[in-house]
């Protein structure tokens, strides 16, 4: 392990642990959403926190904790907002307008509608992530961390539920990039480490923009340096965070599938459900994916994730063109040239890791309206990226919600898009189509954080409580 | 006035911002003879905004984006060779040298050329004077050198956009040759072999390839609204294609006759710029969150989207010098040469998400130049596709200007420093005021598709043949 890490240079250390792993062993997950009310408490509490923090050195052994910030939160603690080069998205945040309608959170599921996050909800400016084996560590581990000398607000606590396939049924988490240096992986998904962790060479042999300060703003010698500017390298080691929250209507999704798959006489036909669903996801629920195999999953899947579409299905007879996982991430079928090695390394450019949990109880496909149907049930969605507008942004807005994408005409992403576009499902000797699909997931909160290096944490602690910057454990 | 009244206006082509359309319309216009293909020109117009007329012309301007294709002042919809226009203010900037320049109002539009008229140009002005002659006036009465209201007679306004007319110093265009008419067909087309498919109650499945593919043969031929649909497309009039052959040959010809010279000069002048290159200073300046915002609220109102990068504040400018001039001049004439010979179908060096671009100097020094393009999806995504497939070309052409990312042996380095290129170009866009497309639901591939539906409809199939073209609906 020492010698990868030399080989990529990354300062595990200093890189909050989320980056590495989704900590899947523990297996409760709480994520608080909170309001700075006293930016000198809330700085000597993020001081202290700073030495609980969870890195990517270390075994999360028992439990875990993450903290990310909004804009309004890195703002709150002092930071000036004329002080690097902090992204636009992140400092325009999710619900600028021209952001809404890119990532398609309209209508319903616009911003004005949200839980939390949204124009008219408290303002969020820290997310503190809290994991742990069971439930009872978690609280206490919650209660420990958020006292009330911290001089914060709770605004939302959005609980989790473990489980190891998401709500509508289907195994979930199976495409991950590897960040290089942190793990191994098969080549297609290892991705260079600057594509998720800021300050290391991205797949462009750059270095993403991020925010940097002038070392007269660092008078302890808190942050690094960066070596190019000069300046005190306050992104260094960390990311963007996207948070989401999407409900998931269950009952809606199967109620729909089992009515355009019923016969003529209205007869429920379960066989032609589950296929209809598998060719929406692109996968069977235990995770096998259509392309290799097409016609039902087999008792013990394997290889669910060491494949490519153009060799196998060009044309989307075995999966369709526009099915879930083609659209999230289409591996080698992009543009100028589907099967290469170019259109590897361009899917390379929009990758995302994900960290989401869902939450909410599980409910069986055929659950009887009254079982439980009711009750909201979802996901917190969490990916993490160097660049939001060309990862996140890109593939949630020119991949998943596009009714252009692969050439389609009026067929959005079948899970996760909007309501009232078509799942063409390729066939021969001719296409089949089901037309007006509803949505199956909604928006019900959303903003963009920033997961700080451990130094930054202790920087941002010291500009907004000076006594707190006694760097402890370094 | 005669040749437009026999044109319906279309009911479709509308820019909805925020609106999803439902595709094209199956009510189409009636132009008469479709039967040779259209070369498409580029439309440049620019007028200087007199001085104290601006923020009336933008209000103006910003009441007809609500319906540019129907708006009272130019209502595109009624002009239906025009596949996109636009109308884009320019501010008051200053050059490189920090001499001032006067505000601006372009209009950009590519229109199909009518086979019969002599000069295209003066068809298209002729046609946009005779359907919004009083809109113009409003719009260019704003700008110096335009007659008063009681001299603006059809012979004056004509003249006025001929002399502001500025020809394209290169221009792209996805398909040359394919019409509005022929795109609108084309989807109606591909609409109704869908629907066929969907309601005839037919079980598809268990016929093959061949059979299905009579079956939607049979189902054209007894529309009769889809009788043209009966010829295959149009193709290019005699006297096009040979001036196309001619011109094939005689470029390479001609380069090859003056090899002697340019053999032995390429090399000193590679080194030339290379050293230029060197020098030129390439600062990264990021533009500001409000610039972005002010972009962003126009993009990704449908699948469509436009792009203006205009030369302001000093930036963008041709760099001084010999080198740069003649690097300009000759790479905008290649890029003409490639769009009219190599790139000239549904594929710029494999991106193909591109409708129109236009490369124009506004200056008679040549040395501002507005960069226009209608393009599908997100200026994200075309930005990448600029970073990952086009950057030599970028490069060729861009590097050129003032402030471009620094670039090695002209094509090499620039665009693909992802973000200092990025920036750059952000800081170059300018916001369309109003912004007409004539089918703003098809992207490029769409209608590339329905384009080879079409041409599957005639002639002998094999049964993989068949197979493989069913795949297309």
């Amino acid at each position: 392990m020492a010698a990868t890490d030399l080989k990529a240079g990354l300062e595990r250390d200093d890189i909050q642990g989320l980056l590495a792993s989704g900590y899947g062993h523990l297996r409760e997950a709480r994520f608080l959403l909170l309001a700075i009310d006293d930016p000198a408490l809330a700085g000597a509490w993020l001081g202290r926190l700073a030495d609980e923090l969870t890195t990517a050195r270390a075994k999360s052994r028992g439990a875990a904790v993450n903290v990310a910030l909004a804009a309004s939160g890195l703002a709150k603690l002092g930071l000036p907002p004329a002080l690097g080069k902090l992204s636009n998205r992140f400092l325009d945040g999710m619900t600028a307008e021209p952001r809404s309608r890119a990532l398609g959170d309209v209508d319903g599921d616009a911003p004005e509608h949200w839980r939390w996050g949204g124009p008219t909800t408290a303002p969020v400016d820290l997310l503190l992530l809290l994991y742990a084996e069971d439930e009872s560590s978690l609280a206490t581990l919650e209660q420990r961390l958020t006292g009330a000398d911290a001089g914060l607000e709770l605004v939302e606590r959005l609980d989790t539920q473990w489980s190891d396939r998401e709500h509508f049924g289907f195994r979930d988490g199976i495409a991950q990039p590897v960040v290089e240096g942190l793990r191994e992986g098969p080549p297609d998904d290892t991705i260079k480490a600057g594509e998720f962790v800021l300050g290391y060479p991205n797949e462009y042999g750059d270095v993403t923009g991020r925010p940097l300060v002038s070392r007269s703003a660092d008078p302890d010698g808190i942050l690094s340096t960066d070596e190019v500017s000069g300046d005190a390298d306050l992104g260094r080691n960390g990311c963007y965070l996207v948070l989401r929250q999407l409900s998931q209507d269950v009952a809606g999704f199967w109620s729909f599938l089992d009515r355009v798959t019923s016969d003529a006489d209205g007869r429920s036909d379960p066989d032609a459900r589950a296929r209809l669903a598998a060719r929406i996801v692109g996968r069977w629920p235990n995770g096998e994916p259509l392309v290799l195999a097409p016609d039902g999953p087999r008792a013990q899947p394997y290889a669910v994730n060491e494949f490519r579409y153009h060799d196998l299905d060009p044309d989307g007879l075995r999966c369709p063109l526009g099915a879930h996982i083609r659209r999230s991430h289409p591996r080698d079928m992009l543009d100028p040239d589907p099967g290469s090695e170019r259109s590897i390394a361009i899917d390379k450019l929009h990758r995302l890791l994900r960290r989401g949990r869902g939450y909410g109880s599980p409910i069986a496909p055929d659950a009887a309206p009254g079982g439980g149907a009711e009750d909201e049930r979802g996901l917190h969605f969490i990916c993490l990226c160097a660049n939001i507008a060309r990862q996140f942004e890109f593939v949630q807005h020119t991949w998943l919600n596009n009714p252009k994408f692969n050439g389609l005409y009026d067929d959005a992403d079948p899970l996760v898009g909007p309501a009232g576009r078509s799942l063409t499902v390729q066939a021969k000797p001719v296409r089949k189509r089901v037309t007006g699909l509803p949505s199956f997931v909604g928006v019900r909160g959303g903003a963009y954080f920033f997961l700080p290096g451990v130094r930054a944490v202790r920087y941002l602690a010291s500009i907004a409580s000076p006594a707190s910057a006694t760097p402890a454990g370094a | 006035m005669a040749h437009v009244q026999d044109v319906q206006p279309p009911p479709t082509g509308r820019f909805e911002p925020g609106k999803a359309g439902t595709g094209a319309s199956t009510d189409l216009p009636t132009i008469a003879g479709e039967s040779r293909a259209a070369r498409q020109i580029a439309v440049t117009i620019a007028a200087e905004v007199k001085p104290g007329r601006l923020s009336e012309l933008r209000r103006t301007l910003e009441a007809m984006s609500a319906d540019p294709a129907s708006n009272a002042i130019v209502p595109f919809a009624a002009l239906p060779r025009t596949h996109f226009a636009r109308f884009v203010l320019l501010d008051a900037t200053e050059d490189p040298t920090g001499e001032p320049i006067e505000p601006q109002l372009l209009f950009m539009s590519d229109v199909d050329k009518p086979e019969s008229a002599d000069s295209a140009l003066e068809h298209c002005l002729g046609e946009l004077v005779d359907v919004a002659g009083d809109g113009l006036d409003k719009l260019f009465g704003a700008c110096s050198a335009y007659p008063t209201p009681s001299r603006a007679t059809r012979p004056r306004r004509l003249a006025f956009l001929r002399e502001h007319a500025l020809a394209a110093d290169a221009s792209y265009i996805n398909t040359v040759g394919r019409s509005v008419l022929q795109i609108r067909r084309e989807e109606q087309l591909r609409l109704a072999i869908e629907r066929f498919l969907d309601l005839s109650g037919i079980d598809w499945q268990d016929r093959t390839a061949g059979e299905v593919r009579g079956a939607i043969q049979d189902f054209v031929a007894r529309q009769e609204e889809l009788t043209w649909a009966g010829d295959p497309p149009p193709s290019a009039a005699l006297g096009t294609r040979v001036a196309d052959a001619l011109q094939l040959v005689a470029v390479p010809a001609g380069l090859l006759a003056l090899s002697p010279v340019l053999v032995p000069a390429l090399p000193l002048f590679a080194l030339a710029l290379r050293l230029q290159e060197e020098r030129d200073p390439a600062p990264h300046i990021a533009p500001s969150r409000e610039h972005a915002l002010r972009l962003a609220a126009q993009e990704d109102h449908g699948v469509q989207n436009q792009l203006n990068a205009v030369s302001s504040g000093g930036v963008g400018f041709v760099k001084p010098g010999i080198v740069r001039r003649v690097t300009t001049e000759v790479v905008l004439r290649g890029v003409e040469f490639a769009a009219r010979h190599v790139y000239n179908h549904a594929n710029l060096a494999g991106v193909k998400t591109i409708h129109s671009a236009r490369w124009v100097f506004l200056d008679d020094r040549r040395r501002r130049m507005i960069f226009a393009s209608n393009y599908d999806g997100s200026l994200e995504s075309y930005n990448d596709d600029f970073v990952d497939k086009l950057w030599w070309g970028l490069n060729a052409v861009f590097s050129n200007g003032i402030g471009f990312p620094s670039t090695r042996w002209l094509f090499f380095g620039g665009t693909r420093q992802e973000q200092p290129f990025k920036d750059y170009l952000r800081g170059q866009l300018v916001p369309s005021q109003v912004w007409y497309s004539a089918y703003p639901d098809l992207t490029a591939l769409n209608i590339e598709n329905n384009s080879r539906i079409r041409v599957g409809l005639h002639g002998e199939m094999s049964r993989a043949e068949a197979e493989e073209w069913l795949q297309r609906i």
